[in-house]
Formats: structure tokens, C-alpha cells, sequence
């Protein structure tokens, strides 16, 4: 696992969305299914969407299932790319501190990762 | 040296006319538009109508989105802060960021003008009736359509990411949302700020 951070976003955005990097040192494959925080009512996995229209990039995102990390690959979540987005943020975030998520896989394995918040 | 005279004049003057030499055109990172489109609006800010007419005297920003969206949004918007930050004071009160947000029964102008404002306070937000903002859509060629609607004000919204930029109530250049996320592109922030200043 490397280390990845929560986006400051607006105090007027109910979401927003954790960045990181998953590793499997593993022989089986691993899949993500979802995450839980203190700070949000949710926490949903997604995956940007691109299509084209009129010769402009239309962009959106798309809620996934799972994210599977294959053994001894890595799935990097970023801008742009995946992305775990908080919804319903139970109170505004605040620069520099730091959010608790536990990363629920298949199997039940939970992993707690904690992220610092920063505008970037 | 009376005899190398001539030669010494003609090669100062190649000299000189060489330092007078224009610099050859700037080399457009975005998309330049070379039949320059001319735009205008009318949207609510949260002080009333905002026109575009009304900053003739400035290169104007806009970026269509909406508040609930935690990843392409502000990848954007917080290039578009370091972009604007780049630039001299000077420039900068030449300069005018936009945020359109294209889904107004969630993001009152208020709300829109917040969000804008977070990221840098120069920075303006404004929304309008669900008519007016496809009237605008339409003018700028900008896509939007609801998705993954789950219930009431829970959904996601797929919108055109382009960040459109006026000059003198024309559209004059494209940057693509690769363009501005410099969360996985830093080398494309000097590159931006040149167009910018080349319009300027």
C-alpha cells in the first residue's frame, strides 16, 4: 500500500473522493468491494468515464462492484482514474487532518489505511 | 579598416535586424480556434444576471460542471487555481474563471458561487434555468446528461469537461480536461500559463 490522501473539496460538496495505491504481494487475486469511514454515510468505488461528443471530451463516473488487484499487480487511484468517493460527508473536512477508511476485500478481509486530507 | 568598414556595417545591420526580428508565433498548447466563435450568455450569479458581454475587457475562463462531483471537477478547478495563481497580479485582473454549473436543481447560483470561490476567491459561479443552461450548452457545442440515478438529488451527472476560453465575447481556445489535470500531468502547468499570457 502506498500512501494516498482524501481531497479538500468545498465546504458546500457533501463528497468527495480518497486517492491511493493498492498493492497485492499476494498470490490470489484481491477484490476491493467497498469501504467504510467515520466521516461519511458512504463510501462507493467508481472509475472515470470518457466518451466523445461534438469533438469535446465528455466526462463522468461510473459506480463499480468490485476492483480487483491481480497477484503481485497493483491498481493505482487517482484523478483521472479510479477513486473511492465519500458520500455524505457528515461534517466539512478540514486541511491536514486525517480520515480513518477501512478497506472491506472479498473473504472479509478489512484493511485501516488513514489519509491525510489535502487540496490537490 | 577603412576597407572593412562596409563589411562591419552590414554586419551590424544583420545584427540588429536580427534582435528586431519578431518572435515567431506562439506554438498553442490547447486547441486554438482559428475561426474564433462568438459567444454570450446570461446566467444567475448569486448577486443576479451575470452577463458575458460584461468582462469584454478580460480572457474568461469557463468550465461547466457541478458541485456533487469529487473527481473531474476539481481536478479541473484546482488546475485552473494554479494556472491563475501563475500569473502576475496584473494579469490576473485580466483574467476571469467561470464555474457553470449544469445542474441546477441541486446547485443554486449561491452554492455554485461557494463552490467556485473555494478554490480561489477571484474565482465566479453561476447556474441558471434548466432552459437557459441547455441554450448555453448549445452555443459552446457542451454535453450533459444525468447517470446512476439512484433517487431524488442522488446522482451523477457525465458532462463535457472542457474549459472554454473567451476573448472579447469569442471563443478562442480549447483545453481538454488532459489538459488541466495536472494531478497526473504536472509538466502541462507552464504550458497552459504561456497560452494564457499569449492571449493576454
Amino acid at each position: 500500500m502506498e500512501p494516498g490522501w482524501v481531497r479538500l473539496v468545498p465546504p458546500v460538496v457533501p463528497d468527495t473522493a480518497a486517492y491511493l495505491t493498492l498493492a497485492n504481494r499476494g498470490k490470489t487475486p484481491l477484490r476491493l468491494v467497498g469501504a467504510e469511514t467515520p466521516v461519511a454515510k458512504r463510501v462507493s468505488l467508481h472509475r472515470d468515464y470518457q466518451e466523445h461528443r461534438g469533438g469535446h471530451a465528455v466526462l463522468g463516473m461510473r459506480p463499480l462492484p468490485y476492483v480487483e488487484i491481480p497477484p503481485g499487480g497493483r491498481v493505482a487511484f487517482r484523478p483521472g482514474g479510479y477513486h473511492l468517493m465519500l458520500e455524505g460527508l457528515k461534517r466539512p473536512l478540514k486541511a491536514g487532518e486525517k480520515v480513518e477508511l477501512t478497506l472491506l476485500f472479498q473473504g472479509g478481509l478489512r484493511v485501516k489505511v488513514i489519509l491525510p486530507v489535502e487540496m490537490r | 579598416m577603412k576597407r572593412f568598414f562596409p563589411l562591419l556595417l552590414i554586419l551590424g545591420l544583420l545584427g540588429l535586424g536580427y534582435l528586431l526580428l519578431p518572435k515567431g508565433p506562439h506554438s498553442f498548447f490547447g486547441t486554438r480556434l482559428l475561426n474564433p466563435k462568438p459567444v454570450d450568455f446570461t446566467l444567475q450569479g448569486p448577486e443576479g444576471p451575470l452577463r458575458l458581454a460584461d468582462f469584454q475587457d478580460k480572457l474568461v475562463l469557463i468550465f461547466f460542471g457541478y458541485v456533487h462531483c469529487p473527481d473531474v471537477c476539481p481536478t479541473t478547478m484546482l488546475s485552473l487555481k494554479r494556472v491563475y495563481e501563475n500569473l502576475s497580479p496584473e494579469e490576473r485582473k485580466r483574467v476571469q474563471v467561470i464555474f457553470i454549473s449544469v445542474d441546477p436543481e441541486r446547485d443554486a447560483p449561491e452554492i455554485a458561487d461557494q463552490y467556485a470561490k473555494a478554490f480561489h476567491h477571484d474565482f465566479l459561479g453561476v447556474t441558471g434555468t434548466p432552459e437557459t443552461l441547455q441554450e448555453v450548452a448549445r452555443t459552446f457545442g457542451v454535453y450533459y446528461q444525468k447517470t446512476a440515478y439512484r433517487g431524488p438529488g442522488e446522482y451523477l451527472v457525465d458532462h463535457t469537461a472542457t474549459t472554454f476560453v473567451v476573448r472579447k465575447g469569442q471563443l478562442v481556445l480549447l483545453l481538454s480536461p488532459d489538459k488541466l489535470n495536472f494531478a497526473q500531468n504536472p509538466g502541462y502547468l507552464p504550458k497552459v500559463v504561456a497560452d494564457l499570457r499569449a492571449l493576454l
